[in-house]
């Protein structure tokens, strides 16, 4: 059924903190690694070795300079996946019932087996969250790693989507956006957390944490910050500590 | 948005199919009806356009061989409603063209079938275009113009090849619809072009308080789906070509020749498919996806 659900029970997302974030790309292989083998894959890999290769990944990494007056340029990370909308308008224009939105947990999926691969969820989707996989004709996307948080062989703390786990910086959060107590809410609600594209309406249930503001460096220059060891040591031969 | 030929084919194809049968419907409904040979080749012919398009539509699919399924999500998806109208059509079609050729009877039907094929086509256009509509995502095609654009563009190149199969009896008010035509498609243009630009990049990143954003290292070395789907890019000079292509063939040379009686009507009907075949181009290489904010472009 193509037909949002109402409510759904629980908001399962992720919460990604852009001021952590070093860009590694270890949670898209990680990604790749766990999917390729779980329920929605082999995930396309053509020409790997090749001078050019192409594939299905659900998870890719931007990196994006940001200008801004009077600031020193900084450099963000952008990993972005599947948001698990709550409107997911790629879920409505679906004409076969492939693409579905689980009452249960929010998360939204493909089915393999009903999608024709004609491709219109993927124009749908303003963040790019959609795939196709020329070798099967289907569109992929981010289960969410379905087959792993409720797969209860494994550990509890295991019981995470693959690129949570793997993450080395402790960048990316999964937990339940309708529990006002969940890890994830908390941290969105105490850390300025954003929708991405909020115009297209699609009430995204992941969430992005902004790069820490700076506060005291109007006018500064990045150069006044850098300091020598040849300074260093003329600072402690004159017992000056000023900073 | 990468302009596939098969799309292009369904929507052009399958446009005209239902103008042609909406004026033949029109005329059935209104009284002075062509003869029967005239009816009979006008019903085989839209069924001939229609049925090339939607069969090339299927071309575009992953899995053509599931394609019966798209009929079933009607509630929620404009694809699905196409589908479903656009099998249901097919029965005044059938119907008219039957009766007509086998003289089954049932003439009293004739005038019911004609007022439901025009509702029935006009309703199909009107799903087909509420398909590119309904996507927020694609700015050029999310509003009216574009559903206004599908209606008055299937009635004129229908209306053109109407005059191949029944004389020349209602040919200014072909030249009439392809006039309205022209105007709409430039007021489309002015609308997209200077509707561009509304969503910026750093709206796409949830980080409008930054400053600019610009790619620095790309996501990936090659490039992926997403870009060979939804980053066409469209030079100015080409877009002028087909722009004027569009013009010329689609609406100002079939009502040209129709205004001074050019006598081959297959030759002006076969000017006016090319001419909206390159409009239908334009229509899916000028029209920007917003995912190229995370790629190439600073502003959609």
């Amino acid at each position: 059924m193509t037909c949002l659900p109402e409510k759904t029970d629980k908001k399962l997302g992720l919460l990604i903190d852009l001021n952590i974030c070093v860009g590694c790309h270890a949670c898209a292989v990680n990604c790749k690694e766990w999917n390729t083998s779980g329920i929605t894959g082999p995930m396309e890999d053509l020409k790997p070795y090749g001078d050019d290769p192409s594939g299905v990944w659900y998870n890719r990494i931007h990196s994006y300079e940001f200008k801004k007056e009077n600031e020193v340029d900084r450099t963000v990370y952008f990993p972005k996946s599947c948001l698990h909308c709550e409107d997911a308008p790629c879920v409505t224009v679906c004409p076969t019932g492939a693409s579905l939105k689980r009452a249960e947990d929010g998360i939204v999926l493909v089915n393999p087996d009903v999608c024709i691969g004609c491709k219109l969820c993927s124009w749908a989707c303003p963040y790019g969250a959609r795939e196709y996989d020329t070798s099967a004709g289907v569109m992929q996307k981010c289960t969410l790693c379905v087959d792993k948080i409720y797969d209860e062989t494994i550990d509890e703390e295991r019981r995470v989507p693959s690129c949570v786990s793997t993450c080395p910086a402790g960048a990316r959060h999964f937990g339940d956006f309708a529990n006002p107590k969940s890890n994830v809410s908390v941290l969105a609600a105490e850390n300025d957390a954003r929708d991405l594209f909020p115009e297209m309406d699609t009430k995204p249930v992941n969430q992005y944490l902004p790069p820490q503001k700076r506060e005291h460096n109007e006018g500064k220059k990045l150069d006044q910050k850098v300091s020598t060891v040849k300074d260093a040591l003329l600072k402690w031969a004159t017992l000056d500590f000023s900073g | 948005m990468h302009p596939a030929l098969s799309v292009i084919i369904f929507t052009t194809f399958s446009g005209m199919g239902y103008g042609l049968f909406i004026w033949l419907c029109a005329i059935l409904i209104a009284g002075t009806p062509p003869d029967d040979t005239q009816i009979i080749a006008g019903t085989v012919l839209s069924i001939i356009f229609v049925g090339t398009g939607l069969l090339s539509s299927t071309l575009h699919l992953g899995h053509p061989e599931r394609a019966w399924r798209a009929f079933s999500q009607w509630r929620s998806s404009w694809l699905s409603r196409e589908g479903i109208l656009s099998i249901l059509t097919f029965g005044p079609m059938v119907f008219i063209g039957g009766e007509k050729y086998f003289s089954l009877g049932m003439e009293f039907l004739i005038l019911p079938m004609a007022i439901l094929g025009l509702v029935g086509a006009v309703a199909t256009v009107f799903t087909t275009s509420m398909i590119y509509a309904s996507l927020k995502a694609i700015p050029a095609w999310h509003n009216v113009w574009v559903i206004i654009g599908y209606q008055v563009y299937a009635i004129s190149s229908g209306g053109v090849a109407y005059i191949m199969i029944a004389d020349w009896l209602y040919y200014k008010l072909v030249i009439a619809t392809l006039i309205l035509a022209l105007i709409v498609k430039i007021i489309t243009w002015i609308y997209v072009d200077r509707h561009r630009g509304k969503y910026t990049r750093e709206s796409a990143l949830g980080l409008p308080d930054f400053g600019k954003a610009k790619p620095f290292e790309p996501a990936h070395s090659q490039k992926n789906y997403l870009e060979r789907e939804m980053g066409y890019n469209l030079g100015k000079s080409r877009r002028a070509i087909m722009r004027w292509l569009a013009l010329g063939c689609g609406f100002i040379l079939p009502a040209g020749l129709l205004y001074i009686g050019f006598p081959i009507a297959i030759f002006i009907a076969l000017i006016c498919l090319g001419g909206m075949m390159a409009e239908r181009w334009l229509f899916f290489a000028e029209a920007e996806h917003v995912v190229r904010l995370y790629y190439d472009k600073d502003t959609v």
